[in-house]
């Protein structure tokens, strides 16, 4: 593999989305969004960054994946379609780098406008209600900009399975409600073996273990979970509890470490057998 | 391998390829080769299999069986590197103007930035060179396609109806060009569905129909092939449905009657003769025409032969 020409398409791509001012825009929503969400936090005024990030998880948490989806729905679907794609390799170029490429030049997008739109956020939070929980913060953008990458590697390689702009659509809508639809089948099963939901609320029953690791397998939930385990929050699904200990922020890292990588792999695997 | 034989490897070899989609075989046990320096024509009728082969060609479609040698090599990133290729359905990035286009492939070539100027200017986009590709017409689309073949001065060019959507001041233009282009040492292979657009241009033509290879040799060859004659029509002034007796005993002439009109089948060389004959028996000619056979005939003559054959 040979790195220039990664970089080359990544360049390219990056450049592409601040020419049609997507990377601008993605920045504005975050910035805005933010400073809205610190003034519901502060009651009124701007909030510290525990109150602004409580009200801004959820949110956060549903935008940065349907921006990450619809950045990457049609990467290689879309300029097979249209054709760019047979110009493109028939360059020297292997599809590994291409794909690559492509990965790295969207990822980019996301590191940049979350980094800035949460960043320029933090900073006026910084100034109106001081540095409180400031590394927690850091923190929250960082597993922002993971979760956004997760759901890029998802849809990058969802992408590579289909030829057409439209199907890849449906596909990436399916990923947008992965985690609802994950959410409910595990809710079910929960209630489907004699689990009692009001217990739970009440603090009589415990989660069951193979609850807590299902989370590993939602990473728009786990992703929450770490941004309350970096504020020291004691919450989950909703509901203040005590998270065991195997859910640690490291663990939530690595697992979204391996929601990047293995999509990714899997998408150069298909992506070198398809025919253009 | 020996440098006395590298002029005996084709520039491109295809050995029995075959690439069937499910059910629909599109290339059917392909053989041809493509010597270096030439300008190879690859015909067929649309949906021949000629777009696929060139996917092959160029590494975008996977063969079911058989391969593809280029200059002895299988084709690889590398040796993609001194090839050219325009393809059918083509698209640019609507951003970028087409010097950054040809930038960004030029990286992805290594290939020299500084010619992107003059290629543009080659292919007559100068003026439009910093505008956005998004807003150009099919044919601006097709020199841009073109413009990018040329970068790096590669040896082999492989294009897929590259005359489409070019009008016939560009189609001249273009042929032009390839020639150039081909005296410079270059290998080509295009396609085309129309035999007028390559019979000028190409040492060797190849047909190709339902995937397979019905003919390869020269336009020369392939008209003898074909037994491809011109129709000569001639109206004379009292001609009475009879046919001129100078004319019966000609050989290579089929010629017949109606009214005041003459038919007259015959070799391209053959038409003058007819008409001096003609004059010289002081027939008073009127008006006459001639209709060139379309390659659609020619491939029905073809398919005739090669089923007659079975």
């Amino acid at each position: 593999m040979n790195l220039k020409k990664v970089y080359v398409i990544g360049k390219k791509e990056f450049l592409d989305n601040l020419r049609n001012k997507w990377v601008i825009a993605m920045t504005v929503i975050f910035i805005v969004l933010a400073l809205v969400a610190s003034v519901f936090g502060g009651k009124g005024s701007i909030g510290g960054m525990e109150e602004t990030v409580m009200v801004l998880l959820g949110i956060a948490a549903i935008l940065v994946p349907i921006i990450s989806i619809m950045l990457g729905y049609a990467t290689i679907s879309g300029e097979v379609e249209n054709g760019s794609l047979s110009l493109l390799l028939s360059y020297p170029v292997t599809r590994t780098e291409v794909l690559l490429g492509k990965f790295a030049g969207l990822g980019t997008v996301i590191v940049v406008a979350t980094v800035a739109g949460f960043g320029i956020a933090g900073a006026v939070i910084v100034a109106a209600a001081g540095t409180a929980k400031l590394g927690s913060y850091l923190l929250f953008i960082f597993l922002c900009v993971m979760l956004g990458l997760v759901y890029l590697s998802v849809s990058v390689f969802f992408s590579t399975l289909c030829s057409k702009r439209s199907t890849s659509l449906g596909l990436g809508i399916l990923i947008f409600f992965w985690s609802s639809i994950y959410g409910t089948v595990i809710l079910g099963a929960f209630l489907a073996t004699g689990g009692d939901l009001m217990a739970l609320a009440t603090g009589q029953a415990e989660i069951p273990a193979w609850m807590w690791y299902s989370m590993f397998l939602s990473p728009a939930d786990l992703t929450q979970t770490g941004v309350m385990l970096a504020f020291g929050m004691k919450s989950a699904f909703g509901y203040a509890m005590e998270t065991p200990a195997y859910i640690s922020l490291p663990a939530v890292v690595v697992a979204q470490v391996l929601w990047i990588a293995v999509p990714l792999i899997l998408g150069v695997w298909r992506f070198r057998r398809r025919d253009i | 391998m020996p440098a006395t034989g590298s002029t005996d490897v084709p520039a491109i070899e295809v050995r029995n390829l075959t690439k069937k989609y499910g059910e629909v075989v599109a290339v059917n046990g392909l053989n041809l080769k493509v010597k270096k320096g030439e300008v190879y024509g690859f015909l067929g009728p649309n949906g021949a299999g000629k777009t696929t082969t060139l996917k092959i060609i160029m590494g975008l479609v996977h063969p079911t069986a058989g391969d593809v040698l280029i200059g002895g090599k299988k084709p690889d990133a590398e040796v993609r590197r001194d090839i050219g290729f325009l393809p059918e359905k083509m698209s640019f990035y609507d951003n970028l103007t087409p010097t950054q286009t040809l930038e960004f492939f030029a990286d992805l070539k290594n290939a020299e930035k500084k010619e992107i100027r003059q290629i543009l200017r080659d292919v007559g986009l100068q003026e439009a060179a910093e505008r956005r590709v998004g807003g150009f017409s099919k044919g601006m689309g097709q020199l841009l396609g073109i413009a990018q073949c040329m970068l790096g001065s590669p040896s082999l060019y492989v294009l897929d109806e590259p005359m489409s959507g070019l009008d016939a001041r560009w189609r001249k233009y273009f042929k032009d060009k390839l020639k150039t282009i081909n005296q410079n040492g270059a290998t080509i292979i295009f396609s085309s569905h129309i035999l007028a657009e390559v019979e000028d241009i190409c040492d060797r033509v190849g047909i190709i129909h339902r995937g397979r290879l019905l003919f390869e040799g020269t336009v020369q060859e392939l008209h003898r092939h074909l037994k491809l004659k011109p129709k000569l029509e001639i109206m004379i002034e009292g001609l009475a449905g009879k046919v001129p007796e100078e004319l019966k005993g000609m050989e290579g002439i089929e010629a017949s009657a109606s009214g005041d009109w003459l038919t007259v089948v015959c070799d391209y060389g053959s038409r003058a003769a007819v008409m001096s004959i003609l004059e010289r028996k002081g027939l008073k000619i009127l008006d006459f025409r001639t209709s060139e056979p379309s390659l659609e005939e020619s491939f029905d003559l073809l398919l005739a032969s090669v089923e007659g054959r079975r």
